[in-house]
Order: C-alpha cells, then sequence, then structure tokens
C-alpha cells in the first residue's frame, strides 16, 4: 500500500542488485532475460513480487510501452511505472525517478531495469531462415491479437463496455447521453471542431465500428496542441492569472492487462483517484467540475464510477439523468472533450480544467462558482490512469 | 489450388513455442506454476501470483466461457474482406486463464458474455493452427 503525502520524504536506498546470465545467450527473448535479472534482485533483497508496486524500464526500444509487456509478464499492478526513452540516460534516471516517485508516495517498491538480446539478433538469421514460420531480422514479437483479427483501441475499449452492459445492465442509449452532453457543452465552445447539435437518435443511427461502440461513442481524429505552465505556489501569487493549485494527484496502471481480473470495469481509476483524493485532502464531493478522459463514451462512464462520482455499476443511470450538464451535479468536459472538441490525448482537457478555476468563460460555459476540479488521463494499452486534482486556494 | 493466407501471422516470443507448436497437433497447452498450481496465459516466465518461475505446460480441457467480446464491423486488415462482421472475444478457461481468440460457427448477433464455448482448430497455413472457440 502507499501512503501519499505533501511534504518531501526521506531518501531511499538501491535493496538489491542482480543480473541475468551474460553473453550468448540463445532461446530467451530480451524480456525473458530481464525478468530473469529482477527475479535475482528480489531474492538479493529478500523480497518478493509481490512486494512490488512501482517499475521503471527500457528494452528493446521497438516494443510499444514496453513496461505493460514487462509488467504483464511479471503479473504486478502498479501505482507508478513508465518506460524511458533518454537513450544510455535512462538507466540513470531511472533510479533518480524512482526515489522521487517514492517521495511523492507514488510506490513503495520500485524495480529499475533495462534487458537487452543484441547477440541473439545479429546471430540469428541463419536460425530464423530455417524456422517454417519465419521471424523478421528485427524478431518482432507479435501474437495473440493481429491473427485473431484483434486491432486497434476502439475494440480494446468495446471490450470494456460490452462487459459492463453484461454486469451492470447498462445500455447503449446510456453511452449515447455521454455523446450528447459533450455536444451539447462543444455548442458553447467556439473552438470545438463539431459545430452540429447531436440528439441520441443521432447517436442510435451512427453506422456501428466494433460492437458496442458505434460511431459517436469514439473521440475525434484532430490536429491540434495544449499546453499550460507550472510553477511554485509562491511565485504564483505575483503572476497574472489567479493561481490555480496542483492540490493532489494519483497515478495507477493495472499492468496485469484490461483482460486480467475485472481490470476493463473496474479501472486503475479507483487506484488513482483515491491518491489524488487523499493528497488533495478531498473527496468526490467537493469536486465541482470534471475533466474526464473521453476517448470513448464508456471510459467516461467508468472513470465517473471509480472516481467515486457515483456506485460502481450505476454510471448509465448516472450520466442519463443530467448530471454531466454545466447545472448537473456533476459538470463534466465543459469543451467538449475529445468526443466534440478536438483529441488532443488529454492536453486539452487539463487546459479547461485550469481555465474553469481560472474562472475566464462566460455564463453559457463557466461553471458557476467552481473552486475545485478534476482532471483525469487515460492510455497506453487501455489500463494507464492518472489524476490531477486543482483548486483556487 | 488453395488461395494464400492474407491474414497476419503470429511471430512468437520464444516462451511461446510451446503453445504455437502445441497447436499444429490440435492441443491447447497453457502454463501451469510448479509452486501455487495456478494456470496462466498468455505465457510467461513469472507466475504472476506467487513469483515463482518454474513451470509446466498441460493441456487445457479446452472448454471454457466467454469473458468478453467486441464484433468487428469496420475493416482493419484485408485478411478480413468479406468476412465482416467477425468476433473477437477473451476466454475463460476452465482452468481459469484467459485466451484471446474468435467465436465462430454462430451468428454474431447470438455471442453473449458467459456463454460456454470448446476449443476447435483451425489449420490455417502448413504451419499455423489457430486455436479458435465455438459454442458448446
Amino acid at each position: 500500500m502507499i501512503e501519499p503525502s505533501t511534504h518531501l520524504r526521506n531518501k531511499c536506498a538501491v535493496v538489491g542488485a542482480g543480473h541475468s546470465r551474460l553473453g550468448k545467450v540463445p532461446g530467451v527473448s530480451a524480456l525473458g532475460l530481464l525478468e530473469e535479472a529482477m527475479k535475482n534482485a528480489l531474492d538479493d533483497a529478500g523480497l518478493n513480487i509481490t512486494d512490488v508496486d512501482g517499475l521503471i524500464c527500457r528494452g528493446p526500444d521497438e516494443i510499444y510501452t514496453l513496461h505493460q509487456v514487462v509488467g504483464e509478464r511479471l503479473g504486478i499492478n502498479t501505482t507508478f511505472s513508465t518506460t524511458l526513452t533518454n537513450g544510455g540516460a535512462s538507466q540513470v534516471l531511472g533510479v533518480a525517478l524512482a526515489v522521487m516517485a517514492i517521495d511523492a508516495g507514488m510506490a513503495s517498491c520500485v524495480l529499475v531495469g533495462y534487458g537487452r538480446d543484441n547477440w541473439s539478433r545479429v546471430h540469428a538469421n541463419n536460425e530464423n531462415h530455417l524456422r517454417a514460420s519465419g521471424r523478421p531480422q528485427t524478431m518482432e514479437i507479435s501474437e495473440f491479437g493481429p491473427e485473431f483479427g484483434y486491432f486497434g483501441a476502439v475494440a480494446a475499449h468495446a471490450f470494456g463496455a460490452q462487459r459492463h452492459m453484461h454486469d451492470f445492465g447498462t445500455t447503449r442509449e446510456q453511452f449515447g447521453a455521454i455523446s450528447v452532453a459533450f455536444r451539447k457543452h462543444a455548442l458553447n465552445n467556439p473552438d470545438a471542431v463539431m459545430k452540429k447539435t447531436l440528439s441520441l437518435e443521432d447517436y442510435m443511427e451512427g453506422r456501428m465500428i466494433v460492437a458496442p461502440f458505434g460511431l459517436y461513442d469514439c473521440s475525434l481524429q484532430t490536429d491540434g496542441a495544449g499546453a499550460v505552465v507550472v510553477t511554485s505556489a509562491e511565485r504564483a501569487k505575483d503572476l497574472r492569472q489567479r493561481p490555480v493549485y496542483i492540490k493532489g494527484f494519483g497515478t495507477c496502471n493495472n499492468l496485469s492487462g484490461w483482460f486480467h481480473e475485472r481490470n476493463m470495469t473496474h479501472t486503475g481509476a479507483i487506484q488513482a483517484g483515491k491518491t489524488a483524493y487523499a493528497m488533495a485532502g478531498v473527496g468526490p464531493r467537493d469536486i465541482d467540475v470534471a475533466q474526464i478522459y473521453d476517448c470513448f463514451t464508456y471510459m467516461v462512464l467508468v472513470q465517473l464510477e471509480d472516481y467515486g462520482f457515483c456506485r460502481k455499476g450505476e454510471g448509465g443511470d448516472f450520466v442519463a439523468s443530467g448530471a454531466l450538464d454545466l447545472e448537473g451535479s456533476i459538470p463534466t468536459n465543459t469543451s467538449g472533450g475529445q468526443l466534440s472538441e478536438a483529441h488532443v490525448e488529454g492536453m486539452l482537457q487539463v487546459v479547461e480544467g485550469v481555465r474553469q478555476l481560472q474562472g475566464v468563460y462566460e455564463p453559457d460555459r463557466q461553471v458557476k462558482g467552481a473552486e475545485i476540479g478534476l482532471v483525469s488521463g487515460h492510455g497506453g494499452n487501455t489500463v494507464c490512469e492518472s489524476t490531477l486534482i486543482l483548486g483556487t486556494s | 489450388m488453395v488461395a494464400p493466407y492474407k491474414k497476419p501471422l503470429p511471430l512468437p516470443a520464444h516462451e511461446s513455442e510451446p503453445f504455437w507448436e502445441a497447436s499444429k497437433k490440435h492441443r491447447l497447452m497453457i502454463q501451469k506454476c510448479a509452486a501455487c498450481e495456478t494456470h496462466r496465459f498468455p505465457p510467461s516466465v513469472t507466475c504472476a501470483k506467487c513469483g515463482e518461475t518454474n513451470s509446466s505446460w498441460v493441456e487445457s480441457s479446452g472448454r471454457g466461457k466467454v469473458f468478453s467480446f467486441v464484433t468487428f464491423y469496420r475493416l482493419y486488415h484485408k485478411g478480413w474482406e468479406g468476412e465482416l462482421p467477425y468476433v473477437v472475444a477473451v476466454i475463460e478457461l476452465e482452468e481459469g486463464a484467459r485466451i484471446l481468440s474468435n467465436v465462430i460457427d454462430i451468428p454474431v448477433e447470438k455471442v453473449v458474455c458467459d456463454m460456454p464455448v470448446k476449443v476447435v482448430f483451425e489449420d490455417v497455413t502448413e504451419n499455423v493452427t489457430l486455436p479458435k472457440f465455438s459454442p458448446l
């Protein structure tokens, strides 16, 4: 268990070290070697894999989100993990980052590792040519997905939506209520890409993409960018805008996989939210406005549950009740979100979260008296979640 | 002459090779932890339950349930031209491990979560066999 903190922590220590077999090691991938070294390091420290809640690693750079692949093999969920792409500086940085992560209360035990299989890559060509299935020279691993026609983020998230519908009776009409609510917000945002009204009938008539998701369950494909400046609270007092304080943050990455246990209906937002709330000293009832990562409608619904705005399983009724409207119980994605404003991987939602607390909008877009806001980020292979809680004081 | 196979073929990790070799022989093999006897999939060195690194390959009953599924109406790969819609599912095997595959031999609109299924093998090329699932 982690214990998020608002003050700087004590310094950390390296408590165990290990390495894998070295030199010519055929028959094992870079990932297998990394697992071996990590196991040895844990043994050295007298710890078990079940003690680990943080993971910082680097490996063959063609493996996307490497830390998830490693974490899935190790079978762990983490409260802090990342893949570093700082080249040769990554490994030292990984240790430094582990100290920072632990000081910040994001993890209690962090594994830092790097695996490679260069010898095997260079010398494996003849062997590969003999393999009937044929492996490209990059030795890229690709299995348990494309050969069954499983492609893309739509399908991954649709799995969660389908199981949620089965477990809790959630309906497509309820997903549609999310699309409709965000479109209404977008119509008050002159910069939003989508300019036309969207009715529930329009939503239901949208063509199917990967069921249960149709066209209007999916976020937009757009160009765009966003940015924020962060500085010390002391320095912020002298600047032009009313300061928007970072009250708390949290992360939780269910690396064991979207298909594992109940992860597709009980997301990382549960723990990320708990962490952020604890650091900020607030709870879901204190939140005046929310910006929830909306790559697909279902992710809004499940995150609203997991952040405690309604109970687990009641997200469908909750979103259909008008709760997400400007005057609702938790005004959500007040810019139109990624479903109706623009998709910039959550950055625009941070911008919107800040502006709502700066109080810069006209009444048709401003949440009246907003003092505390929540911003969520979700992504990777559907299992990474981060949470930010902002406030005016 | 048989038409060439146009869909992607698996490019296995070393740790997965026993699975694909067994599939060719129409056997569904999964790993079993040598310490806590938990069955697992996809293949890995480490047991997620207890951290043990010794394991053996055992044959699954091939029976399970659809944990969740999606239905592709949009074409993502030319290999599926003319085959839309099709179902991709996460199957929870009787032994507890979950595996991604297709549900076949049933109209897509009849597939539901928790429906019982059993493995069937498709020899898609001379060297590759895919385990798929059919209603029980």
